[in-house]
């Protein structure tokens, strides 16, 4: 009998011990919404690949939780040394895990690598006024651009920085190597990628030792793994969830949703009937309500609070049905069908806010003609220049946290999804993306979306929070980048 | 024999390629994969930019031709999406969904033939009511719903099994019990029918009169003539699968096999790597089609399959 | 007893009509019959919906979103099914629902049935090349994966409820060809049809006369039970979200709208869930009956099947 227990004694420590090294403390599982296809960092625009890269690869400008703009593999801000030349000076002794060293050379390899056409990088857009990089000395580089570019330092923090003589190796897309706080450690094709983390970085050791991430596309799957033990971390989680999971927490994104309103179409050509549109519209019952509160409203703009160029001066619209009611009826245009497109599934509740914004309207006397497409027919429709629709749903995301981005797809005529056709906005908007002294381009912005909101080009509607669930042991601030950093994460066992 | 062979496999090429310029053509009209590759704030210089990158600004026809060529080679070219060759990314999700469908089919398999014959024993018995009732159940509900039940009840609020995605055996039993409860109810359906219709048969009443045991009969006889439409119905629920049918069941449990890698090709308006998907089902159904028609021709020579 | 009932000409009482003795042979097989009940009630829900559903099925009220079922802790009866994420009723949803399922599953079934009964007719009937050339094709299309060209054309054309119907008939047709036409074929080996056709009657008129009644009791149960594989295929469609597009009802479409919300409010996805499995169920029992009752074959055999079991039970008794 004393032999028998001393047994099953045993055998239970052992199986503690078994359960406990799989998961110690300190190791984490987090859930993406997708597998990524390459972990070559610079060719796609792909969430899944950012969720993993961005703990091994690093930028030479980083941000603050909070989103402010400071250096990262640099040493300091980047000095601009002419209209086309950006200073930028190195931290030196880092190097990338394989001992490649960090210095101008990896600087210079991976702005060329990653604008040059042959790669097909999906982020061209976000560097396409870059022209190249020039070493200066070991730790000083000169990245130039094709015309007087304010928005450079922010590039530079979206562009990851790779190892010159590794990048060419074939295993460069499924075994990447970095200069980050983490080390890839394993690629489990459709299972999972598990990241460990690295002893020797620049900036200290990371608190969580490894990260395991799972692929799920379910947001409900998500969550039941969630409830269920399986993970420590989720994305998008839905407002409808907070009360469930064991912890949550909630922060400003960088998604805008906005109804952009035609200026030029028979039924949306009166500014009244524009002003009208915006008035009817209860933005802070959507926030309520659709969202569970887990959303501002916007300040009259499409520009991210966060971003630079946001236009604090601007107050929300107005919600008066009322006089919303009475500026349709001096124009004449009760009962005139206005068509308002959209796509379902993309983004946060689009669906229901297309359909409550087309309740509003039908509440004040037009007559709302709702089209949802498939969302290849959608995006036609969005960037479709000779036939702008009346109204069309879009959730504006800005990753480079600057007013440009928002500005030239929603304010510049002629541009990715604006429906208006004033040319001098357009002009301005040209004229600020190349002004290099900030306060001059803050005013301009200032002015062009304090025109749009007078105008009533747009019906911003909010500024979405991204909800996470977490695990009672997941102890995380998230970011307004929604950048999944790891080394800002801890558990608390 | 080889003839026979010779001339089906003919006709399955056809068949394959008819298959393949209906998607070619169809994935050339969906729409501009372009436009949901780049960031949505990007202009539209920068989109031109990239499709000309791509090369998809060539026309149709010179399309069309380069198409044709690289067929020869195999050559589907990278995948818009994964960006890395199509072809590649379809035997990597192609194993996952062979593994799902091998898994079902024959799960039900090792559940109706069993059932079916036991039902058969007693025609109009209360197991056979309730074998057939119960396939008809099997039959009624649809096979996303079952899988979300299963999730809810074995998975979030037993924790017995994972809720999603692939991983240890532990992961394929949930998909597998979704996929196997039609196909279970069929293949049941269809040995229970065949077994009643056998055991009618003169020459079983003669084999039990000379004294054979009945479990001789049983399994020496009846069941091998049902082997037939048994094995054809086997090979079109396999095809099923192939066909897409894994779709549903790959989508509720995050199973990452073709079906799912369709799907996101299709949102992803990626025609090289919707192309390749195709081309490779298309193949795999002639095969097993030929396949099935070769061993009913051993099971049976009396068998024409003209 | 069950003899004469079976076979009523054979008895030589007052002939009934035709449908009473159906109905009484309905009545008898008891799965049948409830499934026949269960079709007329659908039917009945279907048509009278806008009477029935307590509310508009797409109303929404966001101040009672996701309120369970009545009979659980914080439902009432006002929303005896709970309702959904935007606040609409699911017993009016479900209700509506069937209207989707049925509209679908009937105007494939005539569409993919009547292309495909033209069809086979013709290959049957010419044989020959135009035999070949229609069997080729049913080849091709059913070589076809199935639900990716489905996938395909649905992203082509944009999805909703005429894309649907065309759609799922376009991919059903086949097997309507291939019975029928299979058929025609042994129908017209027999030896009256060859006498009619040697001695040169029209060949409508051998359709018509000779070959068309052969079809109807086959087509009438192939028919059923595809009508059940379309109304699974149409949830399936608008589950993935390539079917039935918001804000019509459909209960595949329920279903995907629920399953994000599945943990805290099961009822969302049970409901509709339930719907789809008793409609199918309900028809398949039927299908079942109309298929042994049609086919004088099964007859026989459900017949000797009875007796069987009446005996073995009587022999049970007697021990």
């Amino acid at each position: 009998m004393k032999l028998l227990s001393l047994i099953s004694g045993v055998a239970l420590a052992a199986m503690t011990v078994f359960a406990t090294a799989a998961a110690s403390a300190g190791d984490i599982t987090i859930a993406i919404g997708s597998e990524p296809s390459t972990l070559d960092p610079q060719v796609r625009d792909d969430g899944g690949e950012r969720a993993v890269n961005d703990n091994i690869y690093e930028t030479l400008m980083a941000r603050t939780p909070d989103a402010k703009l400071v250096p990262g593999l640099a040493a300091a801000d980047p000095v601009q040394k002419d209209g086309t030349t950006w200073e930028f000076k190195l931290r030196p002794n880092i190097k990338f895990t394989n001992g490649e060293p960090f210095n101008a050379d990896a600087v210079v390899a991976s702005v060329t690598r990653i604008i040059d056409p042959t790669l097909k990088s999906e982020q061209i857009s976000y560097f396409g006024t870059i022209t190249g990089a020039k070493k200066v000395d070991d730790l000083t580089v000169d990245i130039t651009t094709n015309g007087p570019d304010p928005i450079l330092p922010a590039r530079m923090y979206w562009m990851k920085m790779v190892p010159p003589k590794y990048v060419s190796d074939p295993n460069f897309a499924s075994h990447p190597i970095g200069t980050g706080p983490y080390l890839f450690d394993s690629w489990s094709r459709g299972e999972s990628i598990v990241i460990k983390a690295n002893p020797n970085y620049w900036g200290g050791a990371p608190s969580i030792g490894q990260v395991t991430y799972k692929f799920i596309g379910e947001s409900g799957t998500r969550l039941s793994g969630l409830m269920a033990g399986e993970l420590d971390l989720i994305t998008n989680l839905l407002p409808e969830f907070t009360k469930q999971v064991p912890k949550f927490a909630a922060v400003q994104g960088l998604e805008t949703s906005v109804i952009v309103l035609s200026t030029e179409n028979p039924s949306t050509k009166d500014p009244r009937v524009r002003e009208a549109m915006n008035l009817a519209i209860d933005r802070d019952a959507l926030a309520k309500d659709l969202f569970g509160g887990y959303a501002k409203v916007t300040q009259g703009q499409l520009v991210n609070p966060k971003a630079f160029g946001f236009n604090t001066a601007l107050k929300p619209y107005a919600y008066d049905p009322d006089k919303a009611k009475a500026l349709i009826k001096e124009a004449g245009a009760e009962g005139a069908t206005v068509t308002l497109q959209g796509e379902s599934g993309r983004w946060l509740k689009d669906r229901e806010t297309i359909e409550a914004v087309a309740a509003y309207w039908t509440a004040i006397g037009l007559k709302v003609d709702v089209q949802i497409s498939e969302f290849g027919e959608y995006l036609n429709r969005l960037f479709d220049k000779a036939h702008r629709p009346d109204a069309i749903f879009v959730a504006n995301s800005d990753e480079l946290l600057d007013a440009d981005r928002a500005v030239t797809s929603g304010y510049e005529s002629g541009a990715s999804f604006a429906s208006n056709n004033d040319q001098d906005m357009a002009a301005e908007s040209k004229a600020a993306r190349t002004e290099t002294d900030p306060t001059k381009r803050a005013a301009m912005y200032a002015d062009i979306t304090k025109k749009a909101y007078d105008g009533n080009y747009l019906a911003p509607l909010l500024n979405e929070e991204d909800i996470y669930g977490m695990s009672a042991r997941l102890d995380w601030t998230p970011r307004v980048d929604s950048k999944l950093i790891v080394k800002e994460m801890k558990t608390t066992d | 024999m080889i003839r026979f062979l010779l001339r089906r496999i003919g006709q399955g090429l056809l068949v394959v390629l008819g298959v393949t310029m209906v998607v070619f053509v169809a994935t050339r009209l969906v729409g501009n994969p372009v436009q949901v590759m780049l960031p949505l704030s990007s202009t539209d210089q920068e989109r031109a930019a990239f499709t000309h990158t791509l090369g998809l600004d060539k026309p149709i026809a010179q399309q069309f031709v380069e198409f044709i060529g690289n067929l020869a080679t195999l050559n589907f070219g990278d995948s818009l999406w994964q960006r890395r060759p199509a072809l590649a990314v379809v035997f990597q999700h192609l194993p996952l969904t062979l593994e799902l469908i091998a898994c079902g089919l024959g799960l039900a398999i090792l559940l109706a033939v069993p059932l079916g014959a036991f039902a058969a024993l007693r025609p109009g018995g209360i197991a056979d009511r309730f074998a057939t009732f119960g396939g008809l159940l099997g039959l009624s509900i649809p096979q996303f719903w079952l899988g979300l039940m299963l999730i809810v009840f074995f998975a979030v609020r037993l924790h017995w099994l994972p809720t999603s995605g692939i991983g240890g055996p532990s992961h394929i039993i949930l998909p597998a019990i979704t996929m196997a409860l039609p196909s279970m109810a069929r293949l049941m359906m269809m040995v229970r029918s065949s077994v009643i219709d056998e055991l009618n048969q003169q020459y079983i009443r003669t084999a039990r009169a000379k004294g054979l045991h009945f479990t001789q009969v049983l399994f020496g006889h009846a069941m091998r003539n049902a082997l037939v439409p048994f094995l054809t119905l086997a090979g079109w629920e396999f095809i099923n699968g192939m066909a897409g049918y894994t779709v549903v069941v790959e989508s509720v449990f995050a199973w990452p096999g073709l079906g799912f890698t369709a799907l996101k090709a299709i949102d992803h308006n990626d025609l090289y790597l919707l192309q390749a998907i195709v081309f490779t089902v298309a193949i795999i159904i002639v095969i097993v089609n030929i396949a099935m028609d070769v061993v009913y021709k051993a099971i049976d020579p009396r068998i024409n399959l003209a | 007893m069950t003899a004469a009932n079976i076979l009523p000409a054979e008895t030589g009482a007052t002939p009934r009509s035709k449908w009473w003795v159906l109905a009484e042979e309905l009545w008898r097989d008891k799965a049948g019959f409830i499934g026949f009940v269960v079709i007329v009630l659908l039917l009945i829900m279907a048509i009278f919906a806008p009477l029935l559903a307590p509310y508009d099925p797409a109303v929404q009220s966001i101040l009672t979103r996701l309120k369970p079922p009545a009979w659980l802790d914080g439902g009432d009866w006002a929303h005896p099914f709970g309702t959904d994420q935007l606040g609409r009723d699911i017993l009016s949803r479900v209700i509506y629902g069937a209207r989707a399922s049925l509209l679908v599953g009937v105007s494939v079934v005539a569409f993919a049935g009547t292309l495909g009964v033209l069809l086979g007719l013709f290959a049957g009937y010419k044989g020959g090349r135009i035999d070949l050339f229609i069997m080729r094709a049913v080849d091709v299309q059913v070589a076809f994966p199935g639900l990716l060209l489905i996938i395909l054309i649905v992203s082509v054309v944009g999805p909703g409820l005429v894309t649907t119907i065309v759609v799922l008939a376009l991919t059903n047709w086949m097997v309507y060809a291939r019975v029928i036409r299979g058929i025609v074929l042994s129908v017209r080996q027999t030896a009256y049809v060859e006498a009619a056709e040697m001695i040169g009657t029209k060949p409508s008129r051998v359709i018509f006369r000779h070959i068309l009644p052969n079809l109807t009791s086959p087509l009438l149960t192939l028919g059923i039970l595809e009508f059940t594989n379309i109304v699974l295929a149409e949830a399936a469609m608008s589950f993935l979200g390539l079917g039935i597009q918001p804000p019509a009802t459909s209960w595949g479409l329920d279903i995907a709208n629920g399953k994000d919300y599945l943990f805290v409010a099961w009822w969302l996805v049970a409901f509709p869930g339930l719907s789809i499995s008793i409609t199918v169920l309900a028809i398949n029992l039927f299908a079942n009956w109309l298929r042994v009752t049609t086919d004088p074959q099964e007859r026989e055999k459900r017949f000797a099947r009875a007796k069987a079991a009446e005996r073995r039970r009587h022999r049970g008794e007697g021990r």
